[in-house]
């Protein structure tokens, strides 16, 4: 039998997506060794509706530099987001930020994580991970053959089924709900919608969340609810529906996809951090913005793990002590979108929901307010609303949320 | 064979959507790691540099160790590590080190104290110049009152060296470890500004290496294009080798504190002093907008009774023992504010007693080296490993509105901070173009004001997303405002456009496109 090869590094990030490019910039940025690896080969395909927020926008183009031509799907911007309720009339928004690009997440990620100028092994699977707090020991496995990584910090920024936080937390995936998100791709015949938007619909009939826009001159007609549910029904009921009530013609999928995604911890703050020397970032971590967009937190969650690797070494404080502290600007920006107090009485989103819904006529406003209340009571058996209030009302009074419910 | 002139300097501008960002041209800001290779060909052009170098006796240190020293700087946000380091001890060493960079397209990163916050000195890839190496002192005209030093010589040190005669530096920024050759290029503040411009203003005469590694010795009549460059250049025109300045005679200064809790009326008051040339030092230093102080100094008892007379009673401020009743009579009738109150009167505990210690100041209380007094009390009561100081420049009239707003963006950020304002006098004799892509605004008459916005945080417990959105928000004023600022360098270079607009900025970047024509000196900082 060969011998095992070994690297040793600074810092191992896991995966290779924008939470793991925006850490890998400031890592290498700082003179630090750092590899990340990615079970596939890049540049790879990922599920995506590919809308970016302004903010996210913004941190590719300064860390990044322009975004190049192959990094985009077509159409290669969107303007904002519609929203359809079953009785009141649609409601488009712009983004504040003015139109943000529509990634093609398979060379969008890829360029980002080459800009970082980061070591990248690809086709190499995270498998097992064990650390003393100090030195942390990956086992890895590229193509068959074993490698084995001995880092001093690791950072699992590798998405919503993350295998890291599975080696640190093994019980935590069956702890929480799972929604199933799926995308079909179908030639447009007829589409009254307004392409440049991303249409998303506030109607519990069709469960949690249901979305469209146009990618390459085909809709994505696109669901998402519960696991355990059938995706092929609540695509058809709603093909169905947009056929009836807004007039959109397609044609017979040419593709489908989906994946499984975590959903909740942004909403009731309980996000997960790690342990000791492994840092969970991203999506791991639980990052999500209104509407699912998760590149932007990622961009920003990553980079501050980054920072926080960093800092741990400058100061020789611990590095979930920096992290946990750093990461609180975070928390707050995505949980404040889930806020009800903070969405009457600030600006959370980046796109100016309550001046939209003033535009609307005064019975529309009411009904549509209506609708939306409706349309909370989906997510009612999953008993968030009372931690939703409570986290709230906490950051009412203390400014902060409570970093206690973290992991 | 001359290099061709890069491309490097240009902004790009987003090909998603023009109109992005609420019109906002972004720009990329935190630059990518120099790859270590010229952009027609991806050879490896850093050994062939490293061992021109060594062939003339230029060692360059390329240990990890040495070259992490510099890996940040005092803004503690940026992070870069150079491909080597070199510190100087001639002028002749930059212009080798320069030519052969121009050679070999190597970005050279010139760093004095590392003073900067946005990452100015940070070296991306590439060598990092260590000017601190050239510290010497290299001659003192008593008569004339004119000193010639090194560029890397801390303004501290020649306050040393000269004290021993008798005399002193004109005006300098209060801290230990400014650099003459880097105040030269930016600016420079001091709480005499008020009297004598920027420190910038007080060079008469410079030794430069240019981008391409010429030594020309320079003036406002010898050379005075490259001079008028250099001086507010932000590094991009040449390395300042040797400078000679202005100087004075040494006095001690003699210090006069008035209290408000508001204010706009303290910076009424800070406007009749300045430009009505009452005092010789002058500036406002708050805790948050409670507890604001104007400190007003003077070079010698004359000038001080003067000031008593004529301009004292105009002044609407109190003195310590009145401010502190009405803080009292405040804070009672406010008991939800107790926390906001003990952060007071802890602050007065502790920075008073630093203000006033005996060791450096004379039987009259007056402070005789305003250096040690305030960069000692900067660094031990604001100062941590992150000094964020986003800042607005202002001409005389937009200055108080630019303060109330920059107030409450500090407020919605954070719960403890302070203000820092100070007024400059223009140098009347400059040339249209002196003051142009500098922190000095275009409208202001004779003099501008600037006030620098500094969270107090103990430790540093906010993410580099937060503190930069501060800094953006307080920027987004200036430009709202058509104002200017004196940190817009670094990562904060996405402003400059948006402040001085694209037909000055495409005018400098040709300049210095002809001037350094591979883009190496100082890359990324600016264009």
């Amino acid at each position: 039998m060969s011998e095992k090869k070994k690297y040793k590094v600074d810092v191992l990030v896991v995966g290779t997506g924008p939470a793991s490019a925006a850490a890998s910039k400031r890592l290498v940025d700082a003179g630090l060794k750092t590899i990340a690896i990615d079970f596939r080969k890049l540049p790879r395909h990922k599920v995506c509706s590919g809308i970016l927020s302004p903010r996210g926008h913004r941190f590719l183009i300064e860390n990044f530099g322009p975004l190049p031509l192959k990094a985009l799907h077509n159409p290669t911007s969107c303007k904002g987001v519609t929203f359809h309720f079953p009785s009141a009339s649609s409601m488009p928004i712009d983004f504040l930020g003015g139109s943000t690009p529509h990634l093609h997440r398979k060379f969008s990620d890829h360029w980002a994580i080459e800009q970082s100028h980061v070591e990248v092994h690809d086709e190499t699977a995270f498998l097992s991970l064990t650390t003393d707090g100090k030195k942390a020991v990956v086992s890895a496995r590229c193509r068959g053959e074993a490698i084995e990584y001995e880092a001093r910090f690791v950072i699992g920024a590798d998405g919503p089924n993350s295998p890291v936080r599975a080696s640190v937390y093994p019980e935590y995936s069956s702890e929480i709900p799972w929604f199933v998100v799926a995308q079909k791709f179908q030639p447009i015949i007829e589409c009254p919608l307004d392409l440049d938007y991303f249409h998303f619909w506030i109607n519990p009939k069709l469960g949690h969340y249901t979305w469209s826009h146009e990618r390459e001159g085909r809709l994505i007609v696109g669901v998402g609810f519960k696991k355990g549910g059938n995706v092929d029904e609540h695509h058809k009921r709603f093909e169905d529906y947009m056929r009836d009530k807004h007039g959109v013609r397609l044609g017979p999928p040419e593709r489908k996809e989906g994946g499984s995604h975590n959903f909740g911890p942004s909403i009731i703050n309980r996000y997960v951090f790690g342990k000791e020397n492994i840092l969970i970032t991203g999506q791991a971590a639980g990052f999500f913005n209104m509407l699912a967009e998760g590149m932007s937190c990622a961009l920003h969650s990553g980079a501050i793990a980054g920072e926080a690797v960093i800092e741990s070494l400058a100061t020789r404080h611990p590095v979930q002590e920096v992290y946990r502290e750093h990461i609180a600007s975070e928390v707050n920006r995505s949980t404040d979108q889930y806020n009800p107090i903070k969405t009457v009485f600030d600006n959370v989103h980046e796109a100016d929901f309550k001046s939209a819904l003033k535009k609307l006529s005064r019975g529309d406003q009411l009904r549509a307010v209506r609708d939306l209340m409706k349309f909370i009571s989906v997510y009612g058996d999953l008993n968030w609303g009372r931690q939703i209030l409570g986290q709230s009302i906490r950051r009412l009074i203390l400014g902060t949320y409570s970093t206690k419910r973290w992991l | 064979m001359k290099p061709t002139p890069k491309k490097a300097g240009t902004m790009h501008l987003d090909n998603v959507a023009p109109d992005s960002l609420q019109g906002i041209p972004r720009q990329r800001v935190n630059p990518p790691m120099w790859r270590r290779t010229s952009d027609e060909d991806a050879k490896d052009t850093w050994p062939a540099f490293v061992s021109d170098l060594k062939d003339l006796g230029i060692n360059i240190n390329e240990g990890r160790a040495k070259r992490a020293i510099f890996v940040t700087d005092a803004g503690g946000l940026s992070y870069g590590m150079p491909d080597g380091v070199f510190s100087p001890s001639s002028a002749t060493d930059i212009a080798e080190i320069l030519k052969a960079a121009q050679r070999h397209v190597v970005p050279v990163t010139v760093r004095g104290g590392g003073l900067g916050t946005e990452g100015e000195a940070v070296a991306f890839g590439g060598l990092l110049l260590n000017m601190s190496s050239m510290q010497r002192v290299v001659d003192i005209d008593a008569k004339n009152l004119t000193a010639r030093v090194e560029g890397g010589i801390f303004w501290h040190e020649l306050a040393e060296v000269l004290r021993r005669k008798g005399l002193d530096y004109i005006s300098a920024p209060l801290n230990f470890t400014s650099t003459v050759g880097g105040v030269l290029g930016v600016g420079g503040v001091d709480t005499n500004s008020p009297k004598y411009g920027l420190s910038a203003d007080q060079a008469i005469a410079l030794k430069v290496v240019t981008p391409t590694g010429e030594i020309v010795e320079c003036s406002p009549t010898e050379n005075s294009e490259l001079f008028n460059r250099v001086i507010l250049g932000y590094g991009q025109f040449g390395v300042i080798a040797e400078a000679t300045l202005k100087i004075r005679k040494f006095t001690p200064m003699r210090m006069n504190y008035f209290y408000y809790s508001d204010l706009r009326t303290a910076i009424e008051d800070l406007r009749v002093i300045v430009e009505g040339e009452a005092s010789d030092y002058s500036g406002i230093l708050t805790i948050m907008d409670r507890a604001i102080t104007l400190l007003v100094g003077f070079d010698s008892k004359e000038r001080e009774d003067e000031f008593t007379k004529k301009t004292e009673p105009k002044l609407r401020g109190h003195g310590e023992i009145g401010f502190g009743l009405r803080m009292a009579i405040y804070y009672a009738f406010r008991p939800w504010k107790i926390g906001e109150s003990l952060y007071l009167l802890k602050r007065r505990l502790l920075l008073f007693p630093d203000l006033m210690r005996r060791e450096f100041t004379g039987k009259d209380g007056e402070i005789v080296d305003r250096t040690v007094i305030f960069s000692r009390a900067v660094w031990k009561h604001w100062g941590s490993k992150k000094m964020t100081i986003p800042d607005l420049a202002a001409p005389e009239d937009k200055f108080i509105e630019a303060v109330e707003r920059g107030n409450a963006v500090c407020k919605k950020y954070f719960k403890y901070y302070t203000l820092y304002c100070v007024g400059i006098k223009k140098k009347q004799d400059a040339g249209d173009n002196h003051y142009e892509m500098s922190c000095v605004p275009k409208d202001a008459v004779n003099f501008a004001y600037g006030c620098e916005f500094e969270p107090s945080y103990g430790g540093g417990k906010y993410s580099r997303d937060k503190l930069q959105s501060f800094k953006n928000e307080i920027y987004d004023i200036g430009v709202d405002m058509d104002l200017s600022c004196y940190r817009f360098g670094g990562m904060m270079k996405g402003y400059i456009r948006r402040l001085f607009g694209d037909e000055v900025v495409e005018r400098h970047l040709k300049m210095k496109q002809e001037a350094d024509p591979a883009m190496i000196l100082n890359k990324n900082t600016v264009f």
